[in-house]
């Protein structure tokens, strides 16, 4: 994957969104929303409340349909079969079962999405802090620590753009700065990231494209 | 670093579903128990009469595993969308149909299974002959798998609905009419001693179809819930 991402020519965005709207009722949550990702940038998505973050999140993902505009993909158009498995999205719901522990929930998820670097499901959950919870079923864990359990995918799972939704809420200020450490590495490494974030906690290294919603 | 083979995904999936079944092992019991209870009802209401309670137990057996796999139906997808699985398995890289397959396989042997384990038990109450018991587990363990792969369907086209318990009853029981039929028609064959293959080859071509089709009639039915 890694060399795949440096094939793309650097003046060519990763993601681009060309007069994206999405409509709800016929009220628009969003309308031309126009922005070039390139490989190596985090962007953030900047909004009040029921600014359409999340929706312009799971547009991106794919989980929703695109009502208005067009986006594109290292150039073309996107097209979902094309690029399965290079987004990773990370959303309000975390996606954990909570009968399984965080270590089985990795483990389903490493065989959905496959390795990308031979970390182990155990020291990943070591390095947000969850050493000592592996087997306990995520119920019993707190909200920060779902939400680190959640965190541990990013340094598991391969994809070149990283969608988090929220990614600062419910956690303490080591784990805003554990999301920021990832974030940091995922972008060296040659991979893109756009967080949504109110402005209240924002990323703190390094320049970000900063992406305004407007309700 | 590649994407996982599909054998690897399929085999995560079913692991993961059959755990939480395990981690919820009283869940497995409650269909047996009301299969069970409402079998023993047959003879209290109709009298001990051999003759009577032999013509209907084929029927009763099909009718009451029937509705005691409907009582399980409800939660296929339910905590998969509530705590966003769902969203993660849409977004995953592999074929979104044949991961819900293996969420069905899961599902039709923690609940149809355990059904089939007990129902010549549910007969014999009935006093139904054993030499008709293999035809009616035949007739159970073919049609069983296609109540829970319409019910799949179902499952997922409410998805998005408050209260889908009572909503997808009634539409599941009409579709289950040929199924009944068939699967009862075999049993009452072989109880009369006549040829009892047609209708199980009819119910096993009915499978085959629903095999191939349901999952992928899920998979459109919950992509266009999420996308809401």
């Amino acid at each position: 994957m890694t060399a795949a991402i440096t094939d793309v020519p650097d003046n060519e965005p990763l993601l681009e969104t060309r007069a994206l709207g999405f409509y709800r009722q016929d009220e628009p949550v969003f309308m031309s929303l126009n922005f070039r990702l390139h490989i190596g940038e985090l962007g953030l998505i900047e909004g009040d409340n029921g600014s359409g973050k999340t929706t312009l999140m799971r547009i991106l993902a794919g989980l929703l349909h695109v009502d208005e505009g067009e986006l594109h993909w290292r150039g073309k158009p996107l097209q979902r079969d094309q690029c399965l498995g290079e987004m990773l999205f990370l959303g309000h719901q975390l996606g954990l079962k909570a009968d399984l522990s965080p270590s089985e929930n990795l483990r389903i998820a490493l065989g959905l999405h496959g390795h990308r670097i031979q970390t182990s499901v155990t020291s990943a959950l070591a390095e947000v802090g969850l050493s000592g919870y592996e087997d306990e079923p995520v119920r019993r864990l707190s909200a920060g620590q779902k939400k680190r359990a959640a965190l541990a995918k990013l340094l598991l799972l391969p994809a070149a753009l990283w969608l988090l939704d929220e990614p600062y809420a419910n956690l303490d200020r080591t784990g805003i700065a554990l999301v920021n450490r990832f974030l940091q590495e995922h972008l060296a490494r040659g991979g893109a990231a756009l967080v949504t974030t109110h402005g209240a906690v924002s990323f703190h290294g390094g320049e970000a494209q900063r992406i305004r919603m407007h309700a | 670093m590649s994407r996982p083979g599909l054998i690897t995904a399929c085999a995560a999936m079913l692991r993961r579903d059959l755990t939480l079944a395990w981690r919820r092992r009283g869940d497995i019991a409650m269909p047996v128990l009301y299969a069970l209870i409402v079998t023993m009802l047959f003879p209290f209401a109709l009298g001990p009469e051999d003759t009577l309670l032999q013509r209907i137990a084929g029927g009763v057996v099909l009718v009451t595993i029937l509705l005691a796999m409907l009582l399980a139906l409800d939660a296929m997808f339910s905590s998969d969308i509530e705590d966003g699985s769902l969203e993660q398995l849409v977004l995953a890289p592999q074929p979104l149909a044949l991961m819900l397959a293996m969420k069905i396989l899961a599902h039709w042997l923690t609940t149809a299974l355990p059904l089939i384990v007990i129902s010549p038990l549910l007969a014999g109450m009935l006093h139904l002959p054993t030499s008709v018991m293999p035809v009616l587990v035949l007739a159970l363990l073919l049609s069983t798998p296609m109540l829970s792969l319409l019910g799949a369907i179902l499952v997922a086209l409410t998805a998005g609905t408050r209260r889908s318990g009572m909503l997808l009853a009634l539409m599941l029981l009409p579709l289950c009419v040929p199924v009944v039929i068939f699967a009862a028609g075999a049993v009452a064959a072989s109880q009369q001693g006549l040829p009892w293959l047609a209708p199980i080859a009819w119910l096993g071509a009915a499978l085959v179809l629903l095999l191939v089709l349901a999952p992928l009639a899920c998979a459109a039915a919950l992509r266009i819930a999420l996308d809401a």
